[in-house]
């Protein structure tokens, strides 16, 4: 939020898709806190930056949730670090989430691209 | 998962503070990783740390945020939830009084029945490890299972058993005159074999109990009170041990007292006096039941010896049994004699039980389905406040809050209503149980049943009370959350069918449907039982049970008092005729000729041996009654001891006779003429089939005169004075003689239906509480029926409906409701009404008239609900109701 001002090219999350982000981003494998945030900026071309503030407590909420699950394992720099994966129940949350998100924007899709004002 | 859950449980108390830990080190390593990242971009490692840092904010406010998404505790969340429903419920008072009193009636109700079934049969006996007690019961000779056994039989196998750890007999006499300290009372009395109280297990509260050197032989003196008899009559006095009680012309000492919430090992027959077993013959003269192989007249009771199993048990008795002779001529083809056992722990055969344990769970099931509907009823409730709270949902949704939590808000303002539901209802139980008793047992006082709610009774409720608001408040919880919809409001004419509403509308007046029918089966049923013609003349008549030996006649002064008494009643102004007669007319204990085998020239063989009631009678009873005498005459003076024996037969006996009955002998008391032939009827219980009865003079048998006695009389005029009358008039023949259920023979009567009674009267209950309970659903779908479509109804008067045309379009709305639940209902009573088939009398199950009149009955008031909403739309104003949206 506090960065909005230095970003002018960056888009806010709509609100509920850094869960579908975070889930989308496990689905290539486990993943630790940091190491999502990074995926998401660099798919998204710089363009999404993820704010810190909001990734931990989403992952947590999500865990909850049972859609993910962590384990604590040594990053290649044999540190410790709690890498995130997705469970079943995970899957299917993204594949509902993805199907919920393409008919939003087709519908946003449609909406903008109507020429008539209406009546 | 499981791991994970494991893992948590094993970390139990550290689990906090080992995640709070976890998430520190997830948090450092986080700023460590972006550190580095920034390193390898080409800042210095102090600035990349420090923008880092600055980068994520205030570390200290997302460990809060994380926490509190993690341990948002469900106990705080309860909290708060009932916080929240209890506004919400004060918010709405008349919705709130309404499902609390719902429910408060139907688990009152429910819980009430189900004390009355716990103290009755499923309680156990206040005794040492009584689940190895078991009750003993035989067959010998073709006759029925016996519960009552011959003293040698018990004896014998008391000596020779080798897998019971004792053996003892008792009988029970409901009331006997005793005198304490120059007063005589009416007591219980139970006579017990000498071991029976060591054989329970039981501690004296005070002095000793009995043993078996209290029960040797005839010289027992020693007696025991119970727990409640020493706090009633004696006020609790310690010094009770050494009082003298005086029975009879036999005097017996206290010696000690049982202890308290012992009431007797049959349910309902409580003993305050506990006399040895051998003190039971006591002034009495003639033959003896120690040695009599075919008396049978003792209940017994055993405990198994650790590790023997009850077929075991059963199997050594068996075959002592038939090692001794069962002491009975056998059938041909009869089954070897055999010993029975029956589990014990919560007492012997009880008359109480027998008449009741059906009745008790049949009601159980009827309140059940009570239960059900109001469960049904508060969540049509719930439902309409569901659909009026869809906006606050609708907010709260958008607003981010999970389905489930908003679900569980929901569900905790269930769980508040269902509770204090429990609480009133338990409450109600209390008082209800104690109300069913009284009207169930004839004597409370003599039929000492413990209704003090215990753990099960509590369970019982708890469980309804959870059973009922998992019913109705999830169902409304989850519609009221579910993915919202275009609501239609706004849409003239467009209505939603609230199909959720209408079934459970049905559901409720299908149920009740089936409740009323079986409410009517049972009151047409009792108005049936009192309307069969008896035989006699039932208005009119005053009964008494007396017995001069109780006033300390003996011998020759016992005929001479009761004709005496006779005398002194047949004097009585408006006193038309008097007698007397050894089985009541209206009677639960009557006596039996063991195989008449002879009638006039013709013996009857094996299978049709007769068995024929027996009555002893004055003359005058059939006048009195009103039984006419087919053919013959009444006994009269002519019949004294040294006369030739004589009786009279009912009509249905006489039949078995080749020819005339009259002036043919039957082998009775030694053959015995046949003077009269009396009409059928009902003989000791309007229940009853018209038996085979033998009636034969009372002054000619000193067997017959050595028993209670019940008096008739029939007079003119109001019987309230005529009561008091018989009063005075008995006391002034010997102040000493007390008079036992002084009423009329209608007061009898209705005592003696005290079961039917409660069946209909409970039946009423449910009956009527179902019928209101279903009205309310359907008044209450109606009206939110009504309040949704005003914009609809406006404008169709706008364009010319008129008020009659709306009423009638919001009744047909309503009745194609009722006439689905109707239609169901009467098909599930139809199929239901099996399980009451055995309940009713004189009655098809399939009664078209109960059907019939609970059919009606549920439409009137279905009509009479769904009429309010329908005439409040009739007189929407048009303008007002368009200008509303």
């Amino acid at each position: 939020m506090a960065k909005r001002e230095r970003y002018e090219n960056r888009i806010e999350l709509v609100q509920g898709t850094l869960d579908m982000l975070i889930l989308r981003t496990l689905q290539w494998g486990p993943r630790h806190g940091h190491g999502i945030g990074v995926a998401i900026r660099a798919s998204s071309e710089d363009a999404l930056q993820i704010d810190h503030g909001s990734l931990y407590p989403a992952l947590h909420r999500l865990e909850k949730q049972g859609w993910i699950d962590a384990d604590w394992k040594m990053t290649d720099n044999k540190q410790r670090a709690k890498y995130y994966h997705l469970t079943p129940a995970g899957k299917k949350q993204l594949a509902a989430e993805k199907t919920r998100w393409s008919q939003a924007v087709g519908a946003i899709a449609r909406v903008m691209g109507r020429r008539r004002s209406p009546a | 998962m499981a791991r994970k859950w494991l893992t948590r449980l094993r970390l139990g108390l550290w689990r906090r503070d080992q995640d709070d830990r976890d998430l520190d080190d997830e948090l450092r390593f986080h700023l460590a990783e972006e550190a580095r990242l920034r390193v390898d971009r080409g800042a210095s490692p102090l600035d990349a740390r420090e923008s880092a840092r600055r980068d994520f904010g205030n570390a200290q406010r997302v460990k809060e945020v994380t926490r509190a998404m993690r341990t948002m505790t469900s106990l705080e969340t309860i909290a708060q939830d009932l916080r929240y429903g209890r506004r919400v419920l004060s918010r709405s008072p008349l919705f709130a009084f309404f499902a609390i009193a719902s429910l408060a009636l139907g688990i009152g109700a429910t819980t009430a029945i189900f004390s009355l079934f716990n103290a009755i049969v499923l309680r156990t006996l206040p005794v040492k490890d009584p689940s190895r007690l078991v009750a003993l019961s035989f067959v010998a000779g073709g006759s029925r299972q016996n519960n009552f056994l011959t003293y040698p039989l018990f004896e014998r196998l008391r000596e020779a058993n080798t897998t019971l750890d004792g053996l003892f007999a008792w009988m029970t006499v409901p009331r006997i005159a005793a005198r304490i300290d120059a007063r005589t009372e009416i007591v219980s009395a139970g006579y017990v074999s000498g071991d029976y109280h060591r054989i329970l297990g039981l501690r004296p509260v005070l002095g000793r109990l009995l043993d078996a050197n209290d029960d040797r032989d005839s010289s027992a003196t020693s007696v025991v009170i119970g727990h409640d008899y020493w706090r009633r009559r004696f006020a609790a006095d310690p010094s009770v041990v050494g009082t003298q009680i005086t029975v009879g012309d036999f005097s017996y000492t206290i010696v000690g007292v049982e202890p308290r919430g012992f009431v007797g090992t049959n349910v309902g027959s409580t003993s305050d006096i506990t006399f040895p077993l051998r003190a039971s013959r006591h002034g009495t003269t003639g033959p003896q039941p120690w040695t009599a192989t075919n008396w049978t007249w003792i209940e017994v009771m055993a405990r198994l010896r650790a590790g023997v199993s009850q077929e075991q048990a059963a199997q050594e008795l068996t075959s002592i049994f038939r090692a001794m002779g069962p002491g009975v001529k056998p059938l041909p083809n009869a089954a070897p004699p055999t010993i029975f056992l029956e589990p014990a722990a919560s007492g012997g055969q009880s008359t109480l039980r027998r008449n009741y344990e059906t009745r008790l769970r049949l009601m159980l099931m009827l309140l059940a389905a009570v239960v059900l509907l109001a469960s049904l009823n508060v969540a049509t409730l719930m439902l309409a406040r569901a659909e009026a709270r869809r906006d606050e949902m609708t907010m709260r949704l958008a607003l981010g809050a999970g389905r489930w939590r908003l679900v569980r808000q929901l569900v905790t303002e269930s769980v508040l209503v269902a509770t204090l539901g429990g609480i009133l209802g338990l409450s109600f139980a209390w008082w209800a149980s104690e109300a069913l008793l009284r009207l169930a047992v004839r004597d409370t006082a003599v039929t000492a049943i413990d209704l003090t709610p215990d753990l099960r009774v509590l369970a019982f409720a708890l469980l309804t009370s959870v059973g009922t608001c998992v019913l109705f408040g999830f169902l409304p919880a989850l519609r009221s959350t579910a993915t919202l919809r275009s609501t239609g409001r706004h849409e003239v004419g467009a209505r939603r069918r609230r199909w959720l509403e209408r079934t459970l509308v049905a559901s409720q007046t299908a149920l009740s449907l089936v409740l009323l029918v079986f409410m009517a089966l049972f009151i047409r049923s009792l108005q049936n039982l009192w309307a069969r013609d008896p035989g006699y003349v039932r208005a009119n008549v005053a009964m008494f049970s007396t017995d001069a030996r109780l006033a300390g006649k003996k011998g020759e002064e016992i005929p001479r008092t009761y004709r005496t008494m006779l005398d002194a009643l047949a004097a009585l102004p408006g006193v038309r005729s008097v007698s007397i007669s050894t089985v009541a007319p209206v009677s639960t204990s009557f006596y039996f000729v063991n195989g008449v085998g002879r009638v006039g020239e013709r013996e009857l063989r094996d299978g049709e041996r007769v068995r024929a009631a027996s009555n002893f009678l004055s003359p005058g009873y059939f006048a009195t009654m009103g039984i006419p005498l087919v053919a013959g005459r009444d006994f009269d003076a002519r019949d004294d001891p040294d006369a030739p024996k004589v009786v009279i037969v009912s009509e249905r006996l006489a039949g078995k006779f080749i020819g005339p009955a009259v002036g043919q002998t039957i082998d009775f008391a030694g053959g015995s003429e046949v003077i009269g032939i009396a009409r059928d009827n009902r003989y000791a219980s309007v229940k009853d089939a018209p038996r085979d009865v033998v009636y034969a003079p009372l002054f000619q048998s000193a067997g017959a005169l050595a028993n209670l006695q019940t008096f008739e009389v029939r007079y003119d005029g109001p019987s309230g004075a005529q009561l008091q009358a018989i009063r005075t008039a008995v006391a002034a023949v010997d102040p000493a003689l007390t008079l036992f259920n002084l009423n009329t023979l209608e007061g009898y009567t209705r005592e003696s239906l005290s079961q039917e009674r409660l069946m209909a009267a409970t039946s009423s209950y449910v009956g009527a509480f179902a019928l209101l309970l279903a009205s309310i659903g359907l008044y209450g779908l109606m009206a939110y029926a009504v309040t949704e479509r005003t914009s609809e109804i406006g404008l169709r008067m706008a364009l010319g409906s008129s008020p009659g045309g709306i009423r009638s379009m919001i009744l047909r709305d309503g009745a194609g409701t009722v006439l689905a639940g109707v239609v169901v209902g009467f098909g599930a009573a139809l199929w239901l009404v099996r399980y009451v088939q055995g309940q009713i009398v004189d009655l098809q199950p399939m009664d078209p008239a109960s059907f019939a009149v609970a059919t009606v009955v549920l439409v009137i008031v279905a009509a009479a609900a769904a009429f309010l909403p329908a005439l409040r739309a009739s007189r929407i104003d048009p303008i007002v109701a368009l200008r509303h949206e």
